[in-house]
């Protein structure tokens, strides 16, 4: 049983996930956390003369060892780490949605302060790829940027959506750190610099990452399931009904193989093998963890696994030595074996004894109404799933639908479906009232993205008085674009905005992989090239066009951009293409976005003229107050009066100001989020390398301010003409 | 001393029912005892441990569920005869397996219960009592309620028989002969009794009982009167009880109390020098504890308290040291007899398997032919449905003997489902729609990996009834699922009472028509929650409720063609005037119906209200501020400056919070109440006053007693 070395109680909260440790004078580690009112505490057990004297930092008045650190605002990320490799200590970085402070916590410095637009939702510190130099990495709105320990902007990408989590970890191994973004989209993707090299699809906001070793590493979702990958391969998940606060690798059980440990929002931490999810050892504390780190905080040359916890309690743990190896719980291993074979035992014998009581009942009577009480169906019922379109009633709308039926008298009393990302929660449930039993049920279905989606269906099989019932359980898979019914070709107005681009493949090829995509009639046959395809978007009746040219051409008719890069990325994958360069024009989004471009501007000027104003609102406060204070003493009541009537109307002017300033700052990030996101659609729309020059000319374009530029990129895949 | 157990578990039987586990008396001090256990096979089963091997003395057949076992034998001599009471009949073994007693009682229920002295034999079924002696029929009792225990005071020490039955309308009856000597109210319906000490304590007389809602309690029967003499609650919320022992395993020369409850936790009291129970040790082992008994199993020596589970798991947990210090060798033993016990495990399994697979093959060809049918196989679900008088909500257990796959919990009246720490299932809350198909909830429970028992908590609406279904699906192929069904009824939220303030005023309801006591029985079946099904002896009868969540009561009396139902509380009365008339209608019975409202009424419930409904917004603001003052005391370093009311919310934050969190939505609850009592008032007047609800909450929003008062009366 592996005890905690040392507990420690502050009397400060810790927010979630904003924990980190750092010898900040290069020799005593110190614990770093943000906690409530904008500050950040320091908790320094090793040097307790020193005493900070500055403007930023000041001595916490209720803890000796603890100072606090400054920020007035709402800290949104933090950490700690060497940032300037000369300097031979740790740098304190803290991430609001409006900045980006870099502090020197031993010489009570900032290294740098910059103000980064698209906010900072997740920092990771460390070197990527071929820069030299360490970087702080943040992720914002779509964004991500990283700095060097001057502030210069040395590294800048966009990425589908919000970013959640950062990580960095080499993933193809070549002994270079990739950078691993989770995001709002629930897509984890790696980033070689700013090369895309992969993307994984999970089933919730990416809450959290952690690199293990090697090119594996750990996530966590915000539905509470934590997991680990091997580069794009997933080798265990779990999901838990609490949500996952803070995950990190650390070695345990000295097995030299680092664990995943978690710390829950129930405040139960875990340590699970990366190879299993197998818990080895498990803890509690009394509030929710707010985050799980290490560092060697007595001292003695032991790094100690360190969890904090909301309330401000921490605890240290040793790794367990070599001979308690494998045994950190209390219980016995031999026992919890036995337990668990015995278990098995009475499974298979509780198993055999069903199979011997179906032959008794095979040898009675013929089916009978006792029968279908006690559950007893035809052995050959089977049951037939379909998965059709439904275009659709007044009451209803258009939606795929899953038909299930029995083959004989035998009713559906439930059916359960459990998948992911398709429904509210992780599971959709069909319980008919008691009079519209019948054998066969249909299932509308509208996935609100387009996602191949496995379903797992439990369908209970009985008959109408039934109080038992038979389970069968079998997997369908729902195609990606189920969501698009197949329409003849001419009655389709073909949208305006189109993408256009050559592959080597057979239409044959082509054909199946409609079919494995689409929810197609089963009587369609295979048309001879050239042939065209239309489809009308169940969600908003949308027109989607696909023709196929003799010579390998591909045209993709479609208002909708991302449906068209989806449709891409899917083929893609299916025939294996590399690179693939592609002409797109979509009239109307390009539209929208000029639109957007030119608001940015609008919002920044108001921005620049909102903080003028500012500026000269608190000039005049100033000389309002000493005015009205001279008044005062003179005792010129009336004056007084009436200054401070001034400034309480200036007060309510600045209180209008803010409200117009922080609207203009949502807005602001809204449409900077919209231009992130074109980029990004841009680059979706081709593979490989030209994927990468189109997202790296388009944000040359943008910092440049050619607005045409930007477009032509958009439509053709590069600047030049 | 602190009192540190290893578990070892030693076997695995089949079910088993509560008290159906006995460890036989050693033949000297401290040596190892063999177990006697039956479960719902029929099967009764001796063993003893040799070398932690589990060496079996004899089993018997299956046969007929096994309900009890007990010990017997002629009294001052060893208690080493074997009795079990299986379905209506009694067989007795000796320590050797022998049969030597088969005793059909003819009883025409299952027998539930039974206790046994010497030749003497008290048995009870659902509700009849009966009293053998040498198997002649002495005495006969028929409860109004369920018996879920009897017992009889040590007849060699009180010298007399006084047999007691534990009643499911939270009393005990004390018998003499077949007439009920007096009734004792205990605080919940109670599961089980135990003498005191094994013996009955010192008088002989002192009894102990447990609740099926966890509180557990020792009472002295002296001839006339009972005396209360301590009673542990269940502060912690712990499962209810279902076996009593007393056994010094603490090792201080007096008897402790061993307990086990159905939420799997095993718990030692010792007694302190005022003879009051202090609680010395738990333990959870996950699933129902069906009997506990102390004493020595596993190795001479070292005293252990062995138990038995609901899965049929017989677990020793023993004072003995898993690590011996005596030396490395030792050890090393110890290892090696495990070894080959998971290797002997190993090679049965594979054997099995091998089994298990024939016969998969054999089914799935069965499914071929258009003939053979397939069974579901039958599982036994423990489930447990009751209400919890702290927060007027309801817990439902669901235990099987294997893992639990999932759970789909569906319901066709609007109830909240709440979060249980304990669980770690994932549930998920899936659409419905009610219109077409009386869905109103719709959730799954996906269980975890070697999860067998589950734990619901079900917050109803009273005046809102159906039926909640439970369906669980075990991880056993091949897959099946079992229903369970539970009523909520109308009246959901009262539970039943024996004394009632008779001096409040009263709103009155009476029915009278052409319908029997039975039919009217039915009714009051249908509608309260703990009413016995079968209609009671006698001519008239009447019951008492009292409502968990507002303290308001409910007296009902009824014979035939004549009902009359009292309460203070309006909307009780509402409720089962609608309910009532719906009923009689349904099965064509005409039904005068008369109501007498005492105005009086409304505003004494409003004052049973007023305190409640304060105390939560106090409790609302407190805890709104402390995140507030927490961040003051930061910046400001102490708490000096604050008023006296402030810094006591901050002493008392983490109380506050976890009182907050420990009653949801408490105050909207109260809210609907008053509403709902707003809107019956005027509903008996014959007038409508839905559109003056807004106006209702507006002034509950900013709550005053006398505003609301007033606007009750005014409007």
């Amino acid at each position: 049983m592996l005890l905690p070395v040392f507990t420690l109680k502050l009397r400060h909260k810790i927010s979630p996930r904003m924990v980190a440790v750092g010898r900040y004078d290069g020799t005593h580690p110190c614990l770093a956390a943000a906690t409530q009112a904008g500050k950040v505490f320091i908790h320094n057990p090793h040097t307790r003369s020193q005493h900070f004297s500055a403007s930023r930092v000041f001595q916490s008045p209720l803890e000796s060892d603890v100072s606090l650190l400054n920020i007035n605002q709402a800290v949104s990320c933090l950490t700690a780490g060497v940032l300037n490799p000369e300097l031979g200590y740790d740098a304190l970085l803290v991430g609001t949605q409006t900045n980006l402070l870099a502090y020197d916590v031993y010489n009570n410095s900032d290294l740098f302060y910059r103000e980064v637009a698209d906010g900072a939702n997740a920092i990771v510190l460390g070197t990527l790829g071929d820069i030299s130099s360490p970087l702080a990495i943040i992720g914002g709105n779509c964004a991500l940027q990283g700095f060097d320990h001057e502030g210069n902007d040395l590294f800048w990408t966009v990425t589908g959506d919000n970013v959640h989590s950062l990580a960095l970890c080499d993933f193809d191994g070549d002994g270079k750190k990739e950078l691993l973004v989770g995001s709002e989209d629930f897509d984890i993707r790696v980033f070689k610099e700013d090369e895309i090299v992969a993307e994984m699809t999970e089933t919730e906001i990416i809450t959290s990452l952690c690199p293990m070793y090697g090119s594996r590493f750990g996530y966590a979702l915000s539905n509470g399931t934590v997991g680990v990958y091997d580069k794009t391969a997933r080798y265990w998940r779990i999901k838990s009904k609490n949500h996952a606060m803070s995950i990190h690798a650390f070695d345990l059980n000295s097995d030299g193989v680092c664990e995943l440990i978690t710390g829950w929002s129930n405040g139960k931490v875990d340590a699970r093998s990366d190879r299993t999810g197998e818990v080895i050892f498990k803890d509690n504390f009394s509030s929710a963890v707010a985050g799980v780190v290490e560092g060697d905080y007595r001292m003695d040359g032991h790094i100690q696994l360190i969890c904090c916890s909301v309330d401000g309690e921490i605890r240290g743990y040793l790794p367990g030595t070599a001979e308690v190896r494998g045994n950190l719980m209390d219980t016995s291993v031999e026992q919890d074996l036995i337990r668990e074979l015995s278990q098995k035992k009475q499974n298979l014998l509780l198993e055999l004894r069903n199979y011997e009581d179906n032959a008794k009942a095979e040898l009675s009577s013929p089916l009978n109404e006792a029968d279908g009480h006690r559950g007893i169906i035809p052995a050959n019922t089977k049951l037939h799933t379909a998965l059709s379109i439904n275009l659709g009633s007044e009451a209803q709308a258009a939606h795929a639908e899953l038909c299930i039926s029995t083959s004989n008298d035998t009713i559906i009393r439930a059916v359960l479906i459990f998948a992911e990302g398709i429904f509210l929660g992780e599971s959709h449930v069909v319980h008919p009232s008691i009079h519209n039993l019948s054998s066969s049920i249909r299932i509308p279905i509208t996935p609100p993205k387009d996602v191949p989606v496995d379903l797992h269906l439990k369908t209970f099989v009985g008959y109408r008085s039934s109080t038992q019932f038979h389970v069968f359980e079998l997997t369908r898979q729902l195609p990606r674009f189920s969501m698009y019914a197949l329409t003849s070709p001419d009655s389709a107005s073909e949208p305006l905005s189109y993408v256009n681009f050559i592959i080597a493949e057979r239409a044959q090829r082509v054909f199946m992989w409609l079919n494995q995509n689409f929810l197609l009639p089963e009587d369609t046959n295979i048309q001879n090239v050239p042939f065209q395809v239309c489809f009308t978007s169940l969600r908003n009746g949308g027109q989607l066009c696909i023709k196929i040219k003799l010579s390998g051409e591909i045209t993709i008719n479609t208002d909708d951009i991302d449906l068209a890069g989806d449709i891409i990325q899917s083929m893609a994958s299916f025939f294996a293409i590399e690179d693939l360069q592609v002409e797109a024009d979509f009239p109307v989004y390009f539209e929208e976005l000029r639109k957007v471009l030119v608001k940015v501007d609008e919002y920044h000027s108001v921005h620049q003229k909102l903080s003028a104003d500012m500026a000269d609102n608190s000039n005049l406060i100033r000389s309002l107050l000493v005015r009205a204070e001279d008044a005062r003493l003179m005792r010129d009541m009336r004056t007084m009066k009436n200054r401070y009537m001034e400034l309480y109307d200036l007060n309510k002017d600045l209180l209008n100001g803010y409200k117009i300033r922080s609207n203009n700052h949502t807005e602001l990030l809204g449409s900077l989020k919209a231009v992130n996101q074109a980029i990004q659609r841009a680059g979706r729309l081709r593979v490989g390398k030209p994927k990468n020059q189109v997202i790296t000319a388009c944000r040359d374009a943008i910092r440049s301010n050619n607005i045409n530029t930007l477009f032509r990129i958009m439509r053709v895949g590069t600047a030049s003409s | 001393m602190d009192l540190n157990l290893n578990r070892a578990d030693y076997l695995q039987v089949g079910v088993t029912s509560q008290k159906t586990m006995k460890l036989l008396p050693a033949s000297r001090y401290r040596a190892t005892q063999k177990v006697v256990v039956g479960d719902h096979d029929g099967v009764v089963m001796c063993f003893g441990m040799k070398k932690g091997e589990a060496v079996t003395v004899f089993k018997t057949l299956p046969g007929q569920k096994i309900a009890r076992l007990e010990l017997g034998g002629v009294l001052n001599t060893p208690q080493e005869k074997i009795f079990i009471a299986a379905g209506s009949e009694i067989r007795g073994f000796t320590k050797r397996g022998k049969q030597f007693l088969s005793f059909e009682t003819n009883l025409t229920e299952s027998i539930k219960a039974m206790h046994i002295s010497g030749s003497d034999l008290f048995l009870s079924a659902s509700y009849i009592y009966n009293h053998y002696c040498d198997c002649k029929d002495q005495h006969y009792y028929l409860s109004g309620d369920k018996i879920n225990d009897v017992i009889c005071l040590p007849v060699e020490r009180v010298l007399r028989e006084v047999p007691v039955l534990a009643c499911q309308d939270r009393v005990l009856r004390v018998l003499q002969g077949s007439d009920v000597m007096y009734e004792i109210e205990v605080p919940g319906p109670p599961t089980v009794l135990a003498l005191h000490n094994g013996n009955g304590g010192d008088s002989g007389e002192d009894l102990l009982f447990g609740t099926s809602d966890g509180k557990l309690g020792l009472i002295q029967i002296t001839t006339s009167k009972a005396i209360h003499k301590w009673e542990i609650r269940n502060e912690k919320k712990r499962g209810g009880i279902l076996c009593i022992d007393s056994f010094d395993i603490v090792g201080d020369g007096v008897k402790d109390l061993l307990v086990g409850r159905d939420d799997g936790m095993v718990e030692v009291y010792s007694f302190d020098n005022a003879n009051e129970p202090v609680l010395r040790f738990d333990q959870t082992l996950s699933e129902s504890v069906t009997s506990i008994q102390g004493g020595c199993v596993g190795k001479d020596g070292y005293d252990e308290i062995v138990v038995s589970t609901y899965s049929g798991w017989v677990t020793g947990l023993t004072t003995e040291p898993i690590h011996k210090e005596s030396g490395p060798g030792e050890e090393l033993k110890i290892n090696q007899e495990m070894q080959n016990k998971i290797s002997s495990l190993r090679s049965e399994l594979e054997h099995l398997q091998y089994k298990v697979l024939q016969e998969r093959e054999k089914y799935q060809q069965s499914s071929q032919s258009s003939k053979a049918k397939s069974a579901v196989p039958s599982f036994s679900v423990n489930d447990k449905f009751t209400l919890n008088k702290d927060d007027a909500s309801y817990s439902l257990i669901l235990e099987v003997q294997t893992a639990i796959d999932n759970v789909l919990i569906q319901s066709d009246v609007p109830i909240d489902l709440l979060d249980v720490d304990k669980n770690s299932a994932v549930v998920s809350f899936s659409s419905c729609d009610s219109e077409s198909n009386d869905n109103f909830l719709l959730a799954t429970y996906r269980c975890q990996a070697n999860t067998t028992r589950l734990e619901l908590k079900i917050r109803s609406i009273e005046g809102q009834y159906g039926t909640l279904q439970a369906y669980v699906t075990p991880r056993i192929q091949p897959k099946t699922c079992q229903v369970r069904q539970y009523l909520i009824k109308p009246l959901s939220l009262h539970q039943r009472t024996h004394f009632i303030d008779h001096d409040r005023p009263m709103n009155t309801l009476t029915l009278t028509g052409q319908f029997s006591f039975a039919e009217l029985h039915s009714w009051v079946v249908f509608c309260l929650p703990e009413v016995p099904e079968k209609p009671p002896a006698g001519e008239c009868v009447t019951f008492y409720f009292q409502n968990t969540f507002l303290d308001t009561q409910l007296e009902s009396t009824y014979r035939k063609g004549e009902g009359v139902f009292k309460s203070d509380n309006i909307s009780t009365i509402s409720i089962l005037k609608d309910v009532l008339s719906k009923e009689a209608t349904k099965r064509k019975i005409n039904l005068n119906i008369l109501y007498e409202i005492n105005e009086v009424s409304v505003k004494h419930t409003l004052k049973l209200i007023h305190p409640k409904l304060e105390y939560q917004l106090l409790l609302a603001k407190k805890v709104q501020l402390i995140d507030a003052l927490k961040e003051l005391q930061v910046h400001e370093g102490n708490t000096n400056f604050l008023i006296p009311e402030y810094r006591c919310i901050l002493e008392e934050a983490d109380h506050l919070q976890e009182e907050y969190k420990k009653q949801p939505a408490h105050l909207e609850r109260l809210y609907g109440m008053i509403t709902d009592l707003f809107i019956d008032k005027f509903k008996f007047k014959g007038t409508n006053v839905k559109t003056k609800v807004p106006l209702l909450l507006e002034i509950l929003d900013g709550y005053d007693q006398n505003a609301l008062i007033a606007f009750f009366d005014a409007a």
